[in-house]
């Protein structure tokens, strides 16, 4: 364990230190999503029964905490590539899992901290849902995979440049087709079966469902959100197990 | 032998960094892998420190194999890298808290309060790393090594880039980690004299390979004790003798411009290589 308390010590240290940007990171964004989104196009709007506040606070939140959480991979690429203190964790005699579980921790509480922000914007904007207590396991699978993400990423990647190409191209799209902002079974066919190749799609069904409570498959969505993470987890193992300096 | 490094291999794209080396380094020795940049030294010590995975060859601690993910070794070995990698938004006293974490060190505050007393940065230690020049990182760096007391220390390029004064600063530094607290010392340097100052022993390495090595004085006496350098018009041609009146004799017969001196360790590289280690 003592991987996990030494990178996760480190990590929340340097986030301390980065708190108020951090805050004002995940603040500025989501409420500009909001206003773009929630006022200026879907005020008056419905999804199904649920008024487009309620459907897109969900939404909002998803995307807020997976970029914090992502997020972790250009803290993790710069400390590979400017200074190097990565290499002091494969130095160190811990395993490797433990250096992954520490980051991934890292990713949750990262997190974790706009969930609060988006959803007191959302009552002052007049979301009347109250999430139910399945919105833990969900956000936590959520930041689980997309911290896990990050870190696959960051240690694959062989430059800044790559990292940028990732972003552009896989975490960009996946925002807007994972159904944060519209619902998938209202897209194009073409794009609706591109949107279930991206995790986000189910865990976005997952904390969508726990706040407004839609008829989303629990079991099938946390089933697959598992699954993924399983693999995810498996994927950075081999990565870190082969990554040489 | 603490280390012994039996035909080390390491390849990046087919093409060979460390070209099957091997070496043994004794418990309480200081050993000096001498070469320029693009020798090897970097790439062999990753392997020896497990940072890196050998394409082929094994290495052995006290007759035990290691690999990358053999904890009870990795316990025994601190290393400096050759890049201050500090965290540069944690304070010194924090950077060495991290190192106490990762290792399972139990009494953080003794470990801690001994490293920066040590380092002598104990004024230091609320400040960020960033905040700290360049000697004064670089003694934190070698100072978080050792704060799990490592059987051996690597130091990769300990003092490149640093001024001569905080050059010679860590030179007492280093050799009183390996004199007086009796730990093993395995560097990597492009500096003759630094490599003279430090080590019990030179490896000198060229092109991946092991070109020469010995103490100091052996591989000197390899060439002869006294160098003429003879002033050409576009060289220096160096001739090597066993005595210094052989040298002198020979400076009295020829007309360019000449001077006698002692061996070196360059030379030793230059006789060996066909090159300057700094070409």
């Amino acid at each position: 364990m003592n991987g996990i308390i030494g990178v996760l010590y480190r990590e929340m240290r340097v986030l301390k230190s980065r708190i108020y940007r951090n805050i004002l990171a995940s603040s500025v964004s989501p409420l500009l999503f909001l206003l773009a989104f929630g006022y200026g196009i879907g005020r008056n709007s419905t999804v199904g029964q649920t008024g487009y506040i309620d459907f897109l606070i969900p939404g909002l939140i998803a995307m807020t905490s997976m970029n914090q959480s992502y997020g972790i991979s250009s803290d993790i690429n710069i400390s590979r590539f400017y200074f190097k203190t990565f290499d002091e964790y494969l130095l160190a005699p811990v395993g490797r899992w433990e250096i992954i579980t520490g980051e991934v921790i890292y990713g949750i509480i990262k997190g974790l901290i706009p969930v609060i922000i988006i959803l007191i914007y959302g009552y002052i904007a007049g979301m009347r849902h109250i999430p139910s207590l399945v919105m833990i396991p969900a956000l936590l699978m959520h930041l689980i995979i997309f911290s896990l993400m990050g870190i696959a990423v960051a240690l694959k990647v062989k430059n800044h440049g790559d990292q940028f190409a990732v972003n552009a191209f896989v975490i960009t799209p996946m925002i807007f087709l994972s159904g944060t902002f519209y619902p998938v079974e209202k897209m194009p066919l073409v794009v609706k079966y591109l949107a279930h190749i991206f995790p986000m799609t189910y865990t976005t069904t997952l904390i969508r469902g726990s706040v407004i409570g839609t008829e989303a498959s629990y079991m099938l969505n946390f089933g697959i959100s598992a699954l993924i993470a399983g693999f995810l987890f498996w994927l950075c193992l081999y990565i870190v197990k082969e990554m040489e300096p | 032998m603490l280390i012994e490094a039996v035909e080390l291999v390491k390849k990046f794209d087919k093409k060979a960094a460390v070209d099957g080396i091997s070496l043994s380094v004794g418990t309480g020795e200081s050993v000096a892998l001498l070469g320029p940049n693009g020798a090897g030294k970097t790439t062999t010590v990753n392997m020896l420190t497990g940072l890196s995975r050998p394409t082929s060859g094994k290495i052995l601690y006290n007759g035990k194999v290691f690999s990358a993910d053999d904890n009870n070794i990795k316990r025994e070995i601190g290393v400096v890298p050759q890049h201050n990698n500090v965290d540069r938004d944690l304070t010194v006293e924090e950077n060495l808290i991290v190192h106490c974490k990762l290792f399972g060190i139990k009494d953080i505050q003794k470990a801690v309060s001994g490293a920066l007393d040590f380092s002598g940065l104990g004024d230091h230690k609320d400040k960020t790393a960033e905040k700290l020049s360049g000697g004064m990182k670089r003694r934190l760096v070698i100072a978080r090594a050792l704060l799990h007391n490592p059987k051996v220390l690597f130091l990769d390029e300990p003092t490149t880039g640093l001024d001569a004064s905080v050059r010679r600063t860590l030179w007492n530094f280093i050799r009183s980690i390996n004199k007086n607290h009796g730990c093993t010392v395995v560097m990597t340097t492009h500096y003759i004299e630094e490599a003279e100052m430090l080590s019990d022993r030179v490896i000198i390495m060229d092109s991946g390979k092991i070109a020469a090595e010995g103490k100091t004085k052996e591989l000197k006496n390899t060439i002869g004790k006294y160098a003429l350098d003879v002033y050409k018009e576009n060289e220096i041609e160096t001739i090597y003798f066993e005595t210094r009146h052989e040298a002198i004799n020979t400076l009295e017969k020829i007309t360019e411009e000449a001077k006698v001196r002692e061996v070196t360790l360059e030379d030793v590289y230059l006789k060996i290589t066909g090159r300057r280690i700094d070409a």
